[in-house]
């Protein structure tokens, strides 16, 4: 139940200090500045989203012009172009990437947090080294090691290539994060635990694990976003325009002179951009906690 | 080493030595060593006048008494045969702890009487009185277990044969009234809430407590109505029984190893031979020194060893490859189809392999040699039950860590291995099947700039480390100025300003880098506008930004500069809004502006806070790849300074992209990524080595 | 259930010493033991080696004539009360106390059974479907109590429960827990370093300090004849006055010679071994006598008052600096800086060998 704010000239109701002429004047400064900035953002979002419904426009893109409202561009998009296995493609590699990473840094995270073991530091070090270089060192490698596996174990795709190599680059850093989280969890509870009846294995998916679950959102919820994000590897590793992922497949339609479809290339780019904004929106606190306390790979 | 008259068992504590002969010379080493010169002589000759093994009174004594053991230990099957007619028990796990306890009776009163003989003795004795003590009561206790279980499972027969008519219906009359009861609670507590007493969040919590509360009494009624109620019963009292047992099992053995750990054990070897002898067959040492099951596991390091490692590198099972000697030879003179780049991997796989089996030589040369060594001191090996509880505690975390270190060798290490090999080679498009070493050639021509590949290295270097810094830093400036605006006190529509700001984070960059690539190109739309702003009407006048260096540069560095301040504001809004009050009160009262405060507080703090970060934003544009090569494929081209592979607006990343992957100058690329790696390790090194985290050394 | 330890030692790998050695005490059965010690002396490895946490390096642990060191701690019957509760954060109050019951495959029937009952015992039924960090401090501390008490077990383990609550809560709570203790009918073994607690909830204390017994026994005994000066000094409060001096032809006297004191009979006849020996004396600071001066008296100046109300506490100077504290009731008159005189009660004298600081 609230009360009407009374408006009384002669009281002075407010906590803050009255405003100066000069702090006036910066104060409108500073929003001059704020919604100039936030136009800069709005501008180009809002022409991408324009641009996919722009039925006037042909295989480029046009501003100013004549706006018709049309879908021909997602018609396109979903009929003459492989988006669709894009979408699939990036899906299935980054779930598979946030559950092999999962899967992988559960477990190294509890043994490096509660397990006081012969090499324990020494490995930590180098896994901090190692975070250190970039994935990108390997491609040289990358390529034909995969050919080399191929052909002594049929049915590694590249995709599972690609699969692994995300979740590898993310070991090192995910380690660290979680196993600075579980240290944050009092021994006590490890010591209840096996007073209650639980062994190591026990421990770690009864208590350890539901308790780490945020932090483990956060890994999870970062590993799902990079494949969506990365042009580099999957340009480098995948040859099948069908099995590309969406950054490699939308790059398609804008990079070749004689198949240019800017307009759709919009269109697909607005479809991806939606559901990761609404990601990013919806769990921004716990993005950037995550980032904040362990530097991971950019 | 000598033998002293002491021996040592796993506690520390010393214990006098039970074989004469041994403690014999042990006497006689002391006097040596308190001896002086004259009589020195004279105890070595006693020494070696001291009769051997075979001779010696108490080694006639022990061997008697193991006669008598072996006879005894041979008598076992025909005990085993008359006992199993005696024991009445059907049930096998007490058949076999009763059987095992008539046995052990047998053996202790044997050993009892000759445990001031030996140690071994000594344990034996102790061992077979600790069964033949336990194992009956825990074959009692079991059998009162099943005899329970009996008549459990007969009540559940006859609970499931009757009709529970009553007991059903009162439990729907239980049910029904507690339900009534749950509803007519939550009815009070929405009338609480209209009225006022309670808040929202409130009613939410207690309306779901009434709900649990009423599940669980519901729940736990309908457990215990007839066959629900004994089929639960049933179900403990089996668990028991196999928990039991495996309990009772386990003190045994874990008190055997205490007595183990406490009774020292003597042995006449005085040097650790075996450890050594064996080195090259794991496994062999441990079966010889009696620890046979622990052998099977070394045994099976061995057949890696010698079927696997060392095999392959000798070629054999490589996919192509030549195993070690392909890492020299690189293929070179081979066949067609022999390329050099799998010799190489294959060559650091075997490496690898190699390694490994190095580790497990040693490992189980460690393993021999410390038992053999504490042997020697007197201490008892551990028998396989304390092997497997040590492996179960200790080895948890290498297990667990297997597959991560797995994928990190062999999808980490081994290809930035690879690559640093490759920059020894000349890998280049005239070398792409077969290619040689060639030593640092590659990185001298970077350093010349010389070369197709390494021409233009100095010029792209100059320029990527402009494009980080200024990139980099007006990001930061913008996302900092950004915070501290939104931040003030007196803005509204905070939540706004933050979500529209967080959109060029949000969005997959890709997407919107592609999007300007578009809309700066030679027809596009912002191409037209700007050359409408500055007048140019005639085609031949058209100012193309992507045609241009300096264009292409600065619209870079301004699209990064939107794209980064985004993660910089978020992560500064964060910090700011942490930033105590208290801090600026003190300030005001210091007599501090507004504008004095953000000078001397916000900002020095805010710096302090992120500069670990601010690293990592660095390194990151440093080897920001998408932008460079999605705007405008590192273009625009000037063959005349940048030869025919790099653009102008190429950084060190893209330029390795287009040598190896488009190009196919591997060999320069691999070169340059390495220098580049190399330096991206060091600074977040210094970046790193100076956060909190690791000056406390919280590793 | 009774426990016995017999000689028992923690050696931690790598170290070169003991942390804990020869430790021989026995528990009866339905006893509160309190094991009391100042921080780091081992009263918590101790503890957590009864408990199974920590393995036992030599001696033995004894149930009731059963050897302890190699069973499990989940199968020694015992229950654990943390300093910080340790409550799992992600199950409700009634899932905490339901979790080792569960983990033994427990009836559910019997499991909702002794959850209610310890509830009700406890008076946390209202909370039973909360979570942990929904509920106030000494809401967990029960929760963590019942959680304990649900196990039924032989032997009651609790590691310093009170301190993170704070003072009236603590007060309240020393009297629940003795009063649990009786109604559970259980061994209880308790460590804290406040000796409030242990004075006031033990059947026997056992006083440690760097890994040494120092004394076992009842409360009042600790009080009445501290066994060694540490003990003297750790328990009572006010601390023990204590004067350095020797035996000279019967008598105590002090270096300064401002202290002359005649022993009575039964200490006279344990001192005449130490005749011009140095020895240590001490006096609680409620045996002195206020009154003219007397063959066994000493003249000080009042340097602070605490007035405490039924009693008030006298820190006083000798003229060369030493200092005494004296207690005497409160309605007594006495002003700053007045010197005043007070006589040794001399059957509540101790007396310890200023070497081995050992009771004579």
């Amino acid at each position: 139940m609230s009360r009407k704010k009374t408006k009384n000239d002669a009281l002075y109701l407010s906590d803050r200090q009255p405003l100066t002429t000069a702090k006036l004047i910066s104060l409108i400064i500073s929003y001059i500045l704020l919604i100039f900035w936030a136009f800069v953002i709005l501008w180009p979002l809002a022409q991408i989203v324009m641009s996919s419904f722009n039925g006037n426009q042909g295989s480029y893109i046009s501003i100013g012009g004549e706006y018709k409202f049309s879908l021909k561009h997602f018609t396109y998009l979903f009929n003459e172009t492989y988006f669709w296995n894009w979408v699939l493609n990036t899906i299935v590699v980054a779930v598979a990437t946030a559950l092999l990473t999962l899967l992988i840094v559960s477990f190294t995270g509890y043994a490096y947090s509660r397990f006081r073991f012969s090499g324990r530091k020494a490995s930590l070090m180098t896994i901090m080294l190692l975070q250190t270089v970039p994935t990108f060192a390997g491609i040289t490698a990358f390529y034909t090691l995969h050919s080399i596996v191929a052909a002594v174990i049929p049915g590694f795709t590249r995709q599972l290539f690609l699969i692994l190599i995300y979740a590898g680059g993310g070991i090192a850093s995910n380690t660290f994060i979680l196993k600075g989280y579980i240290d944050g969890v009092s021994t006590e509870l490890d010591d209840a635990a096996r007073i209650d009846g639980c062994g190591n294995l026990q421990v770690y998916r009864l208590i350890i694990m539901p308790i780490a679950r945020p932090m483990l959102a956060i890994i999870a919820l970062w590993s799902f976003i990079g494949p969506f994000l990365d042009y580099m590897m999957p340009s480098i590793l995948l040859n099948d325009p069908k099995s590309y992922t969406l950054a490699t497949g939308l790059h398609t339609l804008i990079n070749d002179q004689y198949n240019m479809q800017q307009p759709a290339f919009a269109a697909g780019g607005l479809l991806t951009a939606i559901p990761i904004v609404i990601l990013f929106i919806a769990l921004q606190k716990e993005l950037v906690s995550g980032l904040s306390s362990g530097a991971v790979k950019g | 080493m000598k033998y002293g008259t002491t021996v040592l068992d796993d506690i520390g504590n010393a214990h006098p030595r039970k074989n004469l002969r041994l403690r014999e010379k042990g006497v006689l080493e002391e006097k040596l060593k308190q001896a002086d010169k004259s009589e020195r002589a004279a105890i070595r000759a006693e020494l070696k006048a001291l009769p051997k093994k075979s001779d010696h009174p108490y080694e006639k004594d022990l061997r008697a008494v193991r006669d008598q053991e072996k006879k005894l230990l041979q008598g076992t099957k025909d005990r085993r045969r008359k006992s199993l007619s005696e024991i009445k028990d059907t049930d096998p796990k007490i058949r076999s702890w009763l059987l095992e306890a008539a046995e052990s009776e047998e053996r202790y009163r044997f050993y009892e009487q000759h445990q001031d003989l030996s140690y071994d003795f000594e344990l034996e004795y102790k061992k077979n009185f600790d069964i033949a003590d336990q194992l009956p009561e825990a074959a009692a206790e079991r059998r009162a277990l099943l005899d329970e279980l009996a008549e459990a499972e007969t009540d559940l027969q006859k609970a499931n044969s009757e009709d529970h008519a009553t007991a059903k219906a009162d439990f729907e009359e239980f049910r029904a009234q507690r339900i009534a009861e749950r509803d007519e609670q939550k009815a009070r507590l929405k009338q609480m809430r209209r009225d006022g007493m309670i808040s929202a969040k409130a009613l939410q919590n207690e309306r779901k407590m009434t709900d649990l509360a009423a599940d669980e009494d519901i729940k736990s009624k309908k457990r215990s109505l007839p066959p629900a109620f004994t089929k639960d019963r049933v179900r403990n009292i089996r668990h028991k029984l196999k928990t039991e047992a495996v309990k009772k099992e386990k003190l045994l053995n874990a008190d055997i190893s205490d007595l183990r750990r406490r009774t020292p054990t003597e042995t006449d070897k005085r040097i650790p031979w075996i450890s050594w002898l064996t080195i090259l067959l794991p496994g062999l040492g441990q079966l010889i020194i009696g620890q046979r099951l622990k052998s099977i596991f070394f045994f099976l390091g061995s057949l890696y060893i010698y079927l696997i490692a060392i095999p392959y590198s000798l070629g054999y099972g490589n996919y192509r490859g030549d195993g070690i000697a392909g890492l020299f030879s690189l293929a070179e003179g081979g066949a067609r189809l022999d390329r050099s780049i799998i010799f190489m991997i294959e060559g650091v796989i075997a490496v690898i392999l190699l390694v490994l089996a190095l580790l497990l030589f040693y490992f189980s040369f460690r393993d021999v040699h410390r038992n053999e060594k504490k042997e020697i001191r007197g201490i008892r090996l551990n028998n396989w039950f304390e092997t497997r509880s040590s492996l179960r505690r200790d080895g948890f975390p290498f297990i667990v860590s297997a597959p991560a270190a797995l994928v990190t060798i062999f999808i980490v290490a081994l290809p930035i291995a690879v690559t640093m090999l490759i920059s020894f080679t000349n890998y280049d498009p005239t070398h792409q099947s077969k290619f040689v070493w060639h030593g640092l050639v590659n990185f001298k021509q970077i350093v010349a700039g010389q070369g197709i590949a390494g021409g233009p290295f100095w010029l792209i270097t100059g320029w990527t480390i402009v494009w980080t810094l200024l990139a980099t830093s007006l990001a930061i400036f913008i996302g900092f100025t950004l915070a501290l605006l939104v931040n003030q006190d007196r803005v509204l529509g905070k939540r706004f300003f933050r979500t529209t700001y967080l959109l060029p984070w949000a969005v997959p960059a890709f997407i919107t880098i592609m999007f300007f690539s578009i809309l700066f190109s030679p027809q596009g739309p912002l191409t037209i506008a700007l050359n409408n702003l500055l007048g140019n009407t005639k085609p031949a006048d058209m100012l193309n930004i992507k045609y241009t260096s300096w264009g292409t540069r600065i619209v870079l560095i301004i699209l990064q500069g939107w794209l980064g301040s985004s993660y910089i504001f978020l992560l500064s809004t964060g910090i700011l809004q942490g930033i105590s009050k208290d801090l600026y009160e003190a300030a005001e009262i210091d007599g501090a502006t507004g504008f004095q405060q953000t000078r001397h507080i916000t900002i020095p703090l805010l710096l302090y806070q992120t500069a670990p970060l601010m690293i990592g934003q660095y390194t990151f544009n440093f080897n920001n790849f998408s932008i460079i090569y999605l705007f405008n494929g590192g273009g625009p081209f000037e063959p005349s300074k940048y030869g025919n592979m790099a653009g102008t607006t190429d950084i060190l990343i893209s330029y390795i992209y287009k040598l190896t992957i488009q190009n196919q100058y591997q060999g320069i690329g691999s070169a340059i990524t390495v220098v580049v790696s190399m330096f991206i390790m060091f600074v977040t090194w210094i970046g790193f080595s100076r956060t909190k985290s690791f000056k406390e050394e919280k590793l | 259930m009774k426990v016995e330890l017999v000689n028992i030692g923690k050696k931690y790998e790598g170290r070169e010493s003991f942390t804990i050695r020869n430790i021989d005490l026995v528990i009866e059965s339905n006893q509160f033991c309190v094991i009391l010690g100042p921080s780091g002396c081992g009263k918590s490895t101790l503890l957590r080696m009864i408990a199974g946490l920590n393995s036992i390096t030599e001696g033995d642990l004894l149930f009731d004539g059963k050897r302890m060191n190699r069973v499990e701690p989940k199968d020694r019957e015992i229950a654990m009360v943390f300093q910080s509760y340790a409550l799992y954060p992600h199950m409700t109050v009634y899932e905490n106390m339901a979790f080792s019951l569960k983990m033994a495959k427990e009836r559910k029937t019997l499991i909702h059974e002794r959850v209610l009952e310890a509830a009700k015992t406890l008076q946390i039924e209202e909370y039973l479907y909360s979570k942990p960090s929904e509920i106030s401090g000494g809401q967990r501390q029960r929760v963590a109590l019942g959680r304990a008490m649900v196990r039924k077990p032989a032997v009651f383990l609790m590691d310093e429960p009170l301190s993170n609550l704070d003072a009236k809560l603590r007060e309240h709570m020393r009297v629940e827990l003795v009063r649990l203790h009786q109604a559970l009918n259980t061994t209880s073994i308790y460590v804290t370093h406040d000796q409030t607690e242990a004075m006031t909830m033990a059947d026997i204390i056992v006083l440690l300090d760097q890994g040494k017994v120092q004394q076992v026994g009842a409360p009042s005994e600790f009080y009445q004849e501290p066994a060694n000066l540490f003990v003297a000094g750790f328990i009572g409060s006010p601390t023990m006055n204590i004067f350095n001096g020797r035996i000279e032809n019967g008598l105590f006297r002090t270096e300064n010679d401002l202290i002359l004191v005649e022993p009575n009979e039964e200490d006279a006849r344990k001192l005449k071994d130490y005749e011009g020996k140095e020895v240590c004396m001490g006096i609680r600071s409620e045996r002195f006598n206020a009154g003219k001066a007397e063959k066994n008296g000493i003249t000080v100046n009042i340097d602070v008052i605490e007035m405490l109300g039924k009693e008030q506490l006298l820190y006083c100077k000798f003229p060369d600096g030493q200092e005494v504290v004296i207690s005497e009731p409160g309605h007594f008159e006495y002003g700053l800086n007045e010197d005043h005189n007070f006589n040794f009660d001399v059957d509540g004298l101790h007396f310890f060998d200023a070497e081995t600081t050992m009771r004579i």
